[in-house]
């Protein structure tokens, strides 16, 4: 490491804390921002580099409290991955808040430091129990981002918090067994030496414990039956904590069941068929309601659920397949699984970016209003352009490569998961519109009625948008250092990566697919620019109506609500069965409501309360200790 | 011979014979009609006069992707018969695979839309819109057909699936490819994009002169690469039978595509897209009897 890695955490912690303190204040709000995008680039040198460790106090006694009193830190492959996601982000909306900050509210400017900072601490710790401290502190932090003042934010952040507190509860609750379980260790090294076997051993444990865990690290990585907090926090929070949001702490879920799954518990078919299955659900309906939408963030925002669902379906059937034995395409599948994390977090955040900018330009999030801003915008326009190719999976853009990875992974295994990668075949091409509504209505056509808009956003604004649409073009056309990255991250969680030819093309061995990001992209930038020279158009005329005056530029324009109208009519079951589970879900809250409320009334009554808690206790005892010595 | 040298003379052959298809395809159709009908160069001379004309630019317009729209269409259809073995077997074939090969005619399709909406015309983004609608469709459709091949080939690199193993699934799953070839053409029954008396001719409404030429050649480059790889599903010999067997099941693969063509009326875009639904079915089917092994 370029410098020690204890004097390294000391200057990123006084770096942010200094940021957290600067954010209080009103006068200096460019400073804030320029110190959490230096100690954001700071994470991202040391994820590139992918070593070093810390440790303080030694833990004394077996007890939880006790292995409090000693904390571990370290970077290895799989949290270097992420820590490059992290950093790239961090940075890049870092940049982008330099001249947004100044709007934004108190609270606001001091929680998105410590927001960043809980986030590498969470991926730096070496032992679950921190691993929920600091999952928690992030989850405060994030929540006083979506709490920013504008108006419905704090509904928002309530709902956001409750859930995703839920979540961190869950987690907590499976946590506390495994270190109980292992008399008193929740050092990463521990349990993965321990768990797996145990747990194979106690099928009815580990049911329990991963049902729990997955359902906390799902309800913050939006998987379908959870994902209701997700538009309405994004919408209200502001562009750069959206982009940081659905682009890092989305995928630090993804990090942990990296972990959980691949050296906590043991390899098991029905584990993996469950996420995978999971994860198929969430890209359909995310998507499929995504393309519905009418305000550009909501519409974002189903869209990042829709984006988890292929990484969380990739994990999943890359597990399944390692348990039935396709070792080559279950470990094709996890590293198809991490290069989309690192993928969706480049043009997502990219799209959340833009769609800030043409919202403190024009005031506007809704579609069916907005329009022609490729005249004033020009810049922010092709950077959207370009995040919206690559979300689509256009080749040779980085979106491409990984979701064709997942299709090579799955779709030729003779098993149910070659079905999921045909539905997510599909939804790719529903992505695809949904996003050509999403840059047309935005930039291209005729906007409905004037639109007062200032011009374009100034150079701090612009300058981290092209820079992560540079990112979409770079990992796409040469993933040979993302790819080694990930190789690196799948060693750590024991899981060899093939050893594919990544350059100059993406060769996966036995013909199961192979494809030329790089020649894909000479070919296509040379011989679109010889035709382009060939159709230079010599004149410019009034376009044709068939002869009808068309009075108004907007006379004959489709709301964006009905852009695919006939289409969506015909899928209308996709849409009934998801109000279905809507309804399902507030069903389940109002139901939790009353036993809270009847807990509450018997509250009052003392000995009842204990004997209830103790009776609950008794049965989690005798569920959860079966075979304990 | 070299693979760069067959390479070229693929995507030559490709070009150069893709509007003979569509001259001969319309000398088909116009006989089933009792009708003379145009030569089979015509389509050529169509290009040839489109070609030699320059390009008007509609004054509302978004420029540069309107000017971008075309260009894109075209290299994506080229880039993809390099790599598709057309008249000779060998080519560029670790540029891509099928799953490419289906991303880069989705991308002409996407070009060919986003060229609509650019435009500014209110007919072209009618056209846009239906052109992405039945996309959708078709893709859906096209999944499991693709998962049902995948399947039985054992994988998706061309090297796997040309031709394919001789399976109930690879028999279904090619029957059902041959209709989406149909489908994927913008023929007749489907062709709710263009639809000429209704919304003329949707998306390309703005095109005129070069770019319009340019666009005609994607359709064209598009429609004889979807005829390949079908024909390369199935072809299971090499050398110059093949060659001279390609050719000759080209010529009556597009006559009877033709003559289909020509009985049919245009769906709207609700019909189209329903029928995408339901044929969804044959390629589960296809998907099925793969995984069965059969």
């Amino acid at each position: 490491m370029w410098l020690s890695f204890s004097l390294f955490i000391l200057i990123l912690f006084s770096l942010l804390g200094l940021a957290a303190l600067l954010g209080l204040s009103r006068r200096t709000s460019w400073l804030p921002a320029l110190l959490s995008a230096v100690a954001s680039l700071m994470i991202l040198i040391a994820g590139v580099e992918g070593s070093g460790s810390w440790r303080a106090g030694a833990p004394v006694g077996t007890s939880i409290l006790a292995s409090l009193s000693s904390i571990s830190l370290g970077v290895d492959g799989l949290s270097a991955f992420f820590l490059i996601i992290l950093g790239l982000i961090g940075l890049c909306s870092s940049i982008y808040s330099l001249s947004s900050f100044k709007h934004g509210a108190t609270t606001y400017r001091a929680a998105y430091p410590l927001f960043i900072l809980s986030m590498f601490l969470v991926l730096i710790v070496r032992s679950l129990l921190w691993f929920v401290i600091f999952w928690e502190l992030m989850t405060l932090f994030s929540q006083f981002l979506i709490a920013n003042g504008r108006e419905g934010s704090r509904g928002a952040a309530l709902r956001y918090f409750c859930t995703t507190k839920g979540a961190a509860d869950f987690m907590l609750l499976s946590v506390v067994v495994i270190i109980w379980k292992l008399s008193g260790s929740p050092a990463y090294s521990a349990i993965s030496s321990v768990l797996p076997a145990y747990m194979s051993s106690h099928r009815l444990t580990f049911v329990l414990i991963s049902a729990g865990m997955l359902t906390g690290l799902g309800i913050k990585a939006t998987l379908v039956p959870f994902h209701f907090w997700v538009p309405d926090a994004y919408t209200s929070a502001p562009g750069e904590a959206a982009a940081l949001m659905s682009g890092a702490m989305e995928k630090l879920p993804v990090y942990m069941m990296f972990r959980y799954l691949l050296t906590f518990s043991p390899l098991s078919a029905p584990l993996g068929l469950a996420v995978a299955v999971a994860g198929t659900l969430t890209l359909f309906f995310g998507t499929m309601f995504a393309l519905r939408q009418t305000d550009s963030k909501r519409l974002l925002a189903y869209h990042s659920v829709g984006q988890m669902g292929y990484i969380v379906m990739a994990l999943g059937a890359g597990l399944y397949l390692l348990s039935r034995g396709y070792t080559l395409l279950g470990s094709l599948a996890l590293m198809a699984s991490l290069f989309h994390s690192l993928n969706h977090a480049t043009f997502k955040s990219l799209l959340f970016l833009t769609a800030s900018s043409v919202y403190r330009r024009t005031g506007l999030r809704n579609l069916n209003r907005l329009g022609g801003l490729w005249k004033v915008m020009p810049l922010t326009a092709v950077s959207a352009l370009i995040g919206s190719l690559a979300i689509a999976g256009v080749p040779p853009l980085n979106g491409f490569v990984s979701k064709w990875m997942i299709y090579v992974s799955t779709m030729p295994s003779s098993t149910v998961v070659s079905l999921f990668g045909a539905l997510a075949l599909f939804i790719s091409s529903v992505t695809a519109a949904s996003f050509v509504k999403y840059f047309t209505t935005v930039f291209v056509r005729p906007p409905a009625g004037e639109l007062n808009v200032s011009g374009e956003v100034p150079p701090w604004m612009t300058v981290p948008q092209w820079i992560l649409a540079a990112l979409c073009v770079f990992l796409g056309v040469y993933p040979y250092l993302p790819l080694r990255a990930i190789s690196r991250a799948l060693g750590v969680v024991g899981v060899k990566a093939p050893a594919l030819s990544s350059f100059p093309g993406v060769v996966v061995p036995r013909g199961l697919g192979n494809v030329a990001p790089l020649t894909f992209f000479v070919f296509m930038v040379v011989l679109t620019s010889i035709l382009l020279l060939l159709v230079r158009p010599v004149m410019r005329l009034p376009g044709w109506t068939t002869g009808t005056r068309v009075l108004r530029e907007t006379a004959m324009r489709l709301p964006a609500g009905s852009y695919y109208a006939s289409f969506e009519e015909d899928f209308g079951e996709v849409y009934g069965f998801g109000a279905a589970i809507r309804r399902l879900g507030l069903w389940i809250v109002r139901c939790v409501g009353g036993v809270a409320r009847a807990a509450e009334r018997c509250s009052a009554d003392m000995n009842g309360m204990l004997i209830g808690a103790f009776v609950g206790l008794l049965i989690f005892v005798v569920v959860l200790g079966r075979g304990v010595p | 011979m070299m693979p760069e040298l067959s390479t070229l003379v693929n995507v030559v052959f490709v070009v150069l014979f893709a509007p003979l298809l569509d001259g001969i395809e319309r000398k088909v159709k116009a006989r089933l009609q009792t009708r003379q009908g145009p030569p089979v160069l015509q389509s050529w001379y169509d290009l040839i006069k489109l070609l030699k004309r320059p390009s008007v630019e509609p004054s509302g317009s978004f420029g540069w992707l309107f000017r971008l729209a075309p260009a894109v269409a075209l290299s994506s259809v080229l880039l993809a018969s390099t790599f598709v073995p057309s008249l000779l077997a060998r080519s560029m074939g670790f540029w891509g695979d099928l799953i490419a090969f289906v991303y880069l005619l989705a991308l002409a399709s996407l070009f060919l839309a986003l060229g609509g909406f650019a435009s500014c015309n209110p007919y072209a983004q009618i056209g846009s819109h239906r052109e992405i609608s039945l996309l959708m469709a078709e893709e859906f459709s096209l999944a499991f057909i693709v998962a049902g091949l995948a399947v039985s080939a054992g994988g998706l690199a061309f090297s796997a699936m040309f031709p394919l193993p001789l399976k109930a699934s690879s028999v279904v799953g090619v029957l059902a490819f041959a209709v989406m070839v149909y489908v994927s053409g913008a023929r007749v029954p489907f062709d709710v994009a263009e639809a000429e008396p209704e919304i003329v001719e949707g998306p390309l409404i703005e095109f005129s002169g070069r770019s319009l030429g340019l666009m005609k050649l994607t359709a064209y480059v598009r429609r004889l690469l979807l005829f390949t790889v079908l024909l390369n599903f199935v072809i299971p010999f090499g050398g110059v039978l093949r060659s001279s067997v390609y050719v000759a099941a080209l010529l009556v693969l597009s006559a009877v595509y033709a003559a289909f063509e020509a009985y049919f009326g245009r769906f709207r875009t609700a019909d189209a897209v329903r029928f995408l639904k339901r044929f969804a079915a044959a390629g589960f089917v296809c998907w099925l009897l793969a995984v069965l092994g059969w």
